[in-house]
């Protein structure tokens, strides 16, 4: 088991009180981010899974966050800077290719 | 033998494995910069510097292998060891006191934000973009690697040379810090 897994288990197990309710957004948060980076492996996954499909309040905060993160994603890559015309050709000559 | 003088490809080859594999990235490469340096001349200069390098090292670069994240390194360490000291940009934080601060166990309780998606989709990708650069740059730029340029947690790992953890717990935090800059922004602006 990698150090990411293990590190999901654990934070998994402490996300969640003994009824099994959602107690701790912050780290549930830490854990989304692996299943939105798409870091989490094949298990944490479906822990993951079948906890956003069972509890609404871990639900919620999956979406909240997905969205968030869809949104910062996609107006950041709208406005990437333009390169410099001639920058490739310049190094290019720069090293003689 | 060193990887200078080791010499694995004809000079044929080195033309061919820049022109194939290096060159494609001169685009992602000078939009890195410039979000590291803030200024056309200095990430033109820096995308150079990274490009001369890269040639000069070419012989220790395995063809077929990750030549976006072999140059993504390169320039961050020509950024850290070399351009920063020169930049134009003045230096506006301790980097040092911002990195042990923001590594510390509490640091996440005090950055919570009520940040909310509709407020975000308000906002124009200028006014995103300003407030990731206000990060400090070692949480900036795990943003530019992570979320605009798509490299997985172990590219990230090698390009920066920190533990997988590291990155994990960094990004973790540096989204928190944009989320929170991003709040202070929409309040300031009126925004909903």
């Amino acid at each position: 088991m990698s150090d990411i897994s293990h590190w999901f288990e654990e934070t998994f197990k402490e996300c969640y009180c003994a009824e099994n309710n959602l107690v701790d957004r912050a780290k549930f948060k830490e854990l989304v981010q692996l299943i939105l980076d798409d870091e989490a492996d094949e298990k944490s996954r479906a822990l993951f899974e079948e906890k956003i499909r069972t509890c609404i309040s871990s639900n919620n905060c999956f979406e909240d966050e997905k969205g968030m993160l869809d949104t910062i994603r996609a107006k950041l890559a709208d406005c990437k800077s333009e390169m410099p015309s001639g920058l490739a050709q310049s190094i290019k000559n720069s090293i003689g290719t | 033998m060193s990887e200078e003088s080791a010499k694995k490809y004809t000079k044929k080859e080195q033309n061919e494995v820049f022109d194939g594999e290096f060159m494609p990235h001169v685009d992602s490469m000078y939009s890195f910069a410039y979000r590291l340096t803030f200024d056309e001349d200095d990430a033109k200069d820096l995308v150079q510097d990274t490009y001369l390098k890269a040639f000069r090292f070419i012989n220790s670069f395995e063809r077929g292998t990750n030549a976006k994240a072999w140059l993504f390194r390169i320039l961050k360490n020509s950024f850290i060891n070399e351009f920063r000291k020169k930049s134009k940009q003045p230096a506006k934080f301790d980097y040092n006191e911002i990195e042990s601060y923001y590594n510390s166990d509490d640091v996440d309780s005090n950055l919570t934000t009520d940040l909310r998606v509709e407020t975000v989709q308000h906002m124009i990708g200028d006014e995103i973009s300003g407030a990731l650069n206000a990060l400090p740059v070692d949480f900036r730029t795990v943003i530019i690697l992570s979320d605009l340029e798509g490299f997985t947690y172990e590219e990230m790992a090698k390009i920066l040379d920190i533990p997988i953890g590291t990155v994990r717990s960094r990004l973790h935090r540096a989204r928190n810090m944009l989320k929170e800059k991003l709040e202070g922004y929409a309040k300031e602006m009126g925004y909903k």
